[in-house]
């Protein structure tokens, strides 16, 4: 029995998770199995892991600066130094600063940086988006539009003025962007909700007379999630970017170790033939980016195969 | 929906939909408090910036100094520009034209080239050229622009000289008119082949570095729908009758591919604008996103305003645009879903 109602799950994966938990869990399983397939996505993880590991571990990659590790330690005998020089394998900037450093403890920001922005607009879209999709009516259409202001302009251009206004510091490029991204949440996870809500099981359960929050968090929000879990990996990676683009223009505080504030620290030395600030640090990321894109690709091809490759 | 029906209606949600941008822009501007300092200047006494703030309403309450502020964008009023020293409306056409000008070579470069490269991709699915395609387009979403901008910067200004950075050489944009401030027109309007080629010149490498971005949007839309076209009973049927495979390709599969590709042209189009920020401050190119970076770091609101704005309306015109051209070539099409 298990395993024939393990079956049904596979192949429709919409289906109501009704049953026992166990049944649950050999879908994601399978799931899991199936994305694993995908060698890009493999190489999207491993990247993703090897990030982890940097930022976890960067005290003992780098020895911390004091009083703080997000400021590189200034090594002014050595300015401007090409790779491969002792102590700077990836070289300094021209303020002595060690790129090597930088990127590793830029890290830790990025994961900071994408986690809190990620977890707060979903959470905070679903929310929205859940309340027009089960109310309906007046509110649906007056949180539509808020949603349809906020949708008229940019992400990156809103999240720029918003930055401008509270003054440069990484903590308000966090709230920038966390004002911004929750839009988008509110908007698919609302479209997800109007579909399902028509679905046969979503009247059986209104016919038995169950809860209309019961409904909602045991058949309408697990069986509409599916495209928002594709949204937040793609954009672990777009914040990153538009963060980055951000205090390259320079709405971070100077000298932190944040990868857009390397590229822009090291872009008068690009011109003097000094390449490699800017490069490696741009690098790190492109590689971030491409990493999440890689993982969301390949989740989407699996969980949501109707809109494969777009 | 009737197209005419559903336009109507877009056209005037557009009004409130602007009306909400003004709100929270205006309203984001006052939370640091007064924006009198660009105003000021530092031997002033405190009588004299009081007399200021009075001048411009600033000692008012919040929603009678945001009437004052609407009062003026209709008589054409949008404040100084401190970065700019000028008011702004006296300025905001000339960045206007400089940034419609970039995002323009920049949408023709990316559609075209994207419209091809997808056509490939699509046509050869899981062969080589569909994998570049694939790739292509996860790095054009991966790369930062501005990192993209800088890469580019080195070999083909540095070390190549090919092309210089800024909009023209100053010699030659005093030599003639310019009515338009878009410098490949005016040279055209001109008649004079040098000045374009210099504005050509100055437009290039940045126009390729922000098409990027836009470009990787458009390869997979048309990457996705070439192949489902590929699968129509329609191009069987061309097949069937003999037609060379070039025909049935550019002329059954390539058209009806084309239509779902129009749909992602006006979220590209917000690429531009975005992209545009950070390819102008490298390239020295002074349009609007040049503009508002300086304008950013200075604090100075009118001109963060203004921006916000002008880009605003700009996004959604394109994107209102966008949607009609579509409901027009696909009549199947049902608007307002």
């Amino acid at each position: 029995m298990t395993t024939k109602t393990g079956k049904m799950g596979a192949t429709s994966p919409r289906a109501p998770r009704k049953s026992a938990g166990t049944v649950k869990w050999a879908r994601r399983l399978e799931v899991g199995r199936e994305v694993l397939r995908n060698p890009l996505t493999v190489i999207g993880l491993s990247i993703i892991f090897l990030f982890l590991l940097m930022a976890i571990f960067a005290p003992l990659l780098a020895e911390p600066n004091q009083p703080d590790p997000y400021q590189s330690p200034r090594d002014w005998s050595n300015i401007d130094s090409p790779p491969g020089i002792a102590g700077h394998v990836l070289g300094t900037d021209s303020t002595g600063g060690d790129v090597l450093y930088g990127i590793i403890w830029g890290s830790r920001l990025s994961l900071q940086l994408s986690v809190t922005v990620v977890l707060f607009t979903l959470v905070f879209g679903t929310i929205v988006g859940s309340i027009a999709a089960m109310k309906g009516g007046r509110i649906d259409n007056l949180l539509m539009r808020i949603v349809d202001v906020f949708l008229s302009i940019p992400e990156l251009i809103f999240a720029l003025a918003i930055a401008a206004v509270l003054g440069p510091a990484f903590s308000n490029i966090i709230l920038a962007l966390a004002a911004v991204f929750w839009v988008k949440y509110a908007r698919i996870i609302r479209g997800e909700i109007i579909k399902v809500k028509q679905a046969e099981y979503v009247a059986a359960a209104k016919v038995v007379g169950d809860s209309s929050w019961n409904i909602y968090r045991k058949d309408v929000l697990p069986n509409a999630a599916t495209p928002l879990i594709v949204q937040a990996t793609l954009d672990m990676g777009n914040v990153v970017l538009i963060g980055a683009t951000l205090s390259f223009i320079g709405l971070a505080q100077a000298g932190l170790t944040e990868w857009g504030a390397l590229v822009s620290a090291g872009q008068s030395g690009l011109l003097a033939g000094e390449w490699w600030v800017s490069t490696f640090a741009g690098l790190a990321i492109v590689l971030w980016a491409l990493a999440f894109n890689l993982v969301g690709d390949g989740l989407r091809d699996v969980l949501d195969p109707k809109t494969e490759g777009r | 929906m009737q197209v005419r029906d559903y336009l109507l209606r877009r056209l005037a949600l557009l009004p409130v939909i602007m009306l909400g941008v003004s709100v929270i822009v205006f309203t984001l501007t006052r939370f640091t408090g007064s924006p009198v300092g660009i105003y000021a200047t530092p031997n002033m006494t405190p009588e004299e910036i009081a007399a200021l703030e009075a001048r411009y309403l600033l000692d008012q309450p919040i929603p009678l100094q945001y009437a004052a502020w609407i009062g003026g964008l209709f008589r054409g009023d949008l404040g100084w520009s401190g970065v700019s020293v000028a008011p702004v409306t006296e300025v905001i056409g000339l960045k206007f034209a400089a940034t419609l000008e970039l995002a323009i070579a920049a949408g023709l470069i990316a559609v075209l080239a994207g419209v091809a490269l997808g056509t490939v991709a699509g046509v050869r699915r899981n062969k080589a050229p569909d994998h570049g395609a694939r790739m292509f387009s996860i790095l054009g979403a991966s790369t930062p622009t501005f990192w993209f901008g800088l890469l580019l910067l080195v070999p083909f200004y540095l070390w190549l000289d090919w092309f210089p950075l800024g909009r023209s050489t100053p010699e030659i944009f005093s030599s003639i008119a310019h009515p338009t401030g878009m410098y490949t027109l005016d040279a055209l309007i001109a008649l004079s082949p040098g000045a374009f080629l210099d504005a050509i010149r100055h437009l290039i490498l940045p126009a390729v570095v922000l098409a990027f971005g836009a470009m990787a949007i458009i390869v997979r839309m048309m990457r996705s729908s070439m192949v489902e076209a590929m699968s129509e009973e329609y191009v069987d049927a061309a097949r069937a009758k003999g037609l060379p495979n070039k025909v049935v390709i550019r002329r059954h599969a390539r058209r009806n591919a084309l239509l779902p590709t129009t749909t992602v042209i006006g979220l590209s189009f917000g690429f531009l604008l975005q992209g545009a920020v950070a390819v102008e401050l490298i390239f020295r190119w002074p349009g609007l996103g040049q503009w508002v970076t300086s304008a950013v770091l200075s604090g100075d609101q009118a001109t963060i305003m203004a921006y916000v704005l002008i880009t605003a309306l700009i996004f959604m015109t394109v994107n209102l645009a966008v949607d009609v051209a579509y409901a027009y070539l696909d009549r199947r099409v049902v608007l307002g879903e």
